[in-house]
């Protein structure tokens, strides 16, 4: 077979082999958006939950289903902005200077609980998560960390089980004095041999993204301390 | 036809095995072979980009201008590639943050490209889909037993149901199996004893 293999040939294939392809890509993601935004959003739920520290495991190891996600923020948790500057509760988004988003746990009409989202630069990437302190704004009763591009098997562990767990219970505030929270290189008994309540173990190997992690919790920690003022201890 | 139908299918599993014997695509099988449903979501991947690549890029065989023909062939893989991501993004969400980066990284997995070379160039559409779908299987064959063995005995358990006795479990798992060395020291056997059994050895 003779084919025609000029350099306006050439183009011309490359044109359309691009057209085809550019086509059907567009066509996939825009017709799975839907399905991909909605898988994201229950992620993000399920973390707020995980934050809370409610199990998002049965018993049989299965995850939670997505209703059981959307009963949790239906019965109990209400997702409120602050402002930032002021400390107050705004009606929304756009009243804030500083608009800060914060998740609200209540059992029987009154506040438990209070989870809001965490985000920094780690090693190689934005970190996102969320961490959950209790009603006196003082303890950290969970902290997850779900979207990030940290390195697999070293700055990845973030977002497992065992690291995770160390910060429960975990100090922010103590005696009036908002506490500098550290995740450790290392172990935190090696670092601070009498024990220290506002500080987790390190990962090996992946100290710049403890320290990314450590820079940005703490400053998140300040963004909330005017909305935390005033609700501490009372 | 020179290449018979079984021929095709039937000799990338053992005789012409894409991982042990050509030693391609080691990265991925390596890197998601952690436990057997990642194992098996790369697989089902893989084998689908290269049957239907190979489909393609033989469909065009005659007419692909052969200076461009690399760019047209990584056209075609990264197409199916990314639309093979985003339905795994789409309807399995859990599986897709697992794999990671590894589903992209198809587009680079040498088989790919190997087979798309060596065979669907020279062939005809049919027959290339089938060798696509033969050199997927033999990939598969590696990936399933290599992330059998090192769930089994790095979780003790086989795709999430558990099956070592708590005893074992009890006494430390074996770590070293879930990390990138258990996945090279069992490949590396599985490697030797198939190329033992089917007398393919490397000479000088």
């Amino acid at each position: 077979m003779s084919t025609p293999k000029g350099d306006s040939f050439v183009v011309l294939f490359a044109t359309i082999v691009c057209l085809v392809c550019s086509i059907l890509l567009a066509t996939a993601a825009s017709s799975l958006k839907t399905a991909q935004d909605y898988n994201v959003e229950l992620d993000r739920r399920l973390n707020v939950i995980k934050a809370f520290g409610v199990p998002t495991r049965g018993e049989d190891g299965k995850k939670i289903s997505s209703s059981a996600i959307d009963k949790y923020f239906a019965d109990n948790i209400s997702e409120i902005w602050v402002d930032g500057t002021t400390g107050e509760e705004v009606a929304s988004r756009e009243d804030a200077k500083e608009p800060l988003q914060l998740f609200v746990w209540r059992e029987d009409g009154k506040i438990t609980k209070y989870a809001f989202p965490i985000s920094g630069k780690g090693l190689w990437s934005t970190i996102y998560g969320y961490m959950s302190l209790d009603a006196d704004l003082s303890t950290i009763i969970g902290a997850t960390f779900y979207k990030h591009g940290e390195t697999a098997g070293l700055g990845a562990e973030i977002e497992k089980d065992w690291f995770q767990n160390n910060w429960k219970g975990k100090k922010v505030f103590e005696d009036g004095k908002r506490l500098h929270f550290e995740v450790t290189k290392g172990r935190v008994s090696d670092k601070y041999p009498n024990g220290n309540d506002h500080a987790v173990d390190g990962i090996s190997g992946a100290t710049l993204t403890g320290n990314g992690v450590t820079r940005f919790v703490n400053a998140d920690l300040d963004k909330y301390e005017a909305y935390f003022k005033l609700h501490r201890g009372t | 036809m020179a290449t018979s139908i079984k021929k095709v299918i039937v000799d990338p599993l053992s005789e012409n095995n894409p991982i042990t014997v050509q030693i391609l695509g080691i990265c991925s099988s390596l890197a998601v072979t952690t436990q057997v449903d990642t194992a098996f979501a790369m697989s089902v991947g893989l084998t689908l980009v290269t049957a239907f690549s190979n489909l393609v890029i033989s469909a065009m065989r005659n007419f692909i201008p052969s200076k461009i023909r690399i760019i047209i062939e990584l056209a075609v893989v990264s197409t199916l590639v990314i639309v093979t991501d985003q339905i795994l993004r789409a309807y399995f969400f859990e599986l897709s943050r697992q794999m990671s980066v590894f589903v992209g990284l198809i587009i680079t997995n040498c088989i790919v490209m190997g087979r798309l070379e060596a065979f669907a160039l020279q062939n005809p559409p049919g027959i290339s889909f089938l060798d696509g779908i033969g050199n997927g299987l033999g990939y598969s064959a590696i990936l399933m037993t290599v992330g059998s063995i090192r769930e089994i005995l790095g979780k003790g358990s086989w795709g999430g149901i558990v099956l070592m006795p708590q005893s074992y479990m009890d006494h430390g798992l074996n770590g070293l199996m879930v990390l990138a060395p258990g996945a090279f020291l069992c490949l590396g056997l599985i490697i030797w004893i198939q190329r033992t059994l089917i007398k393919k050895y490397e000479t000088d």
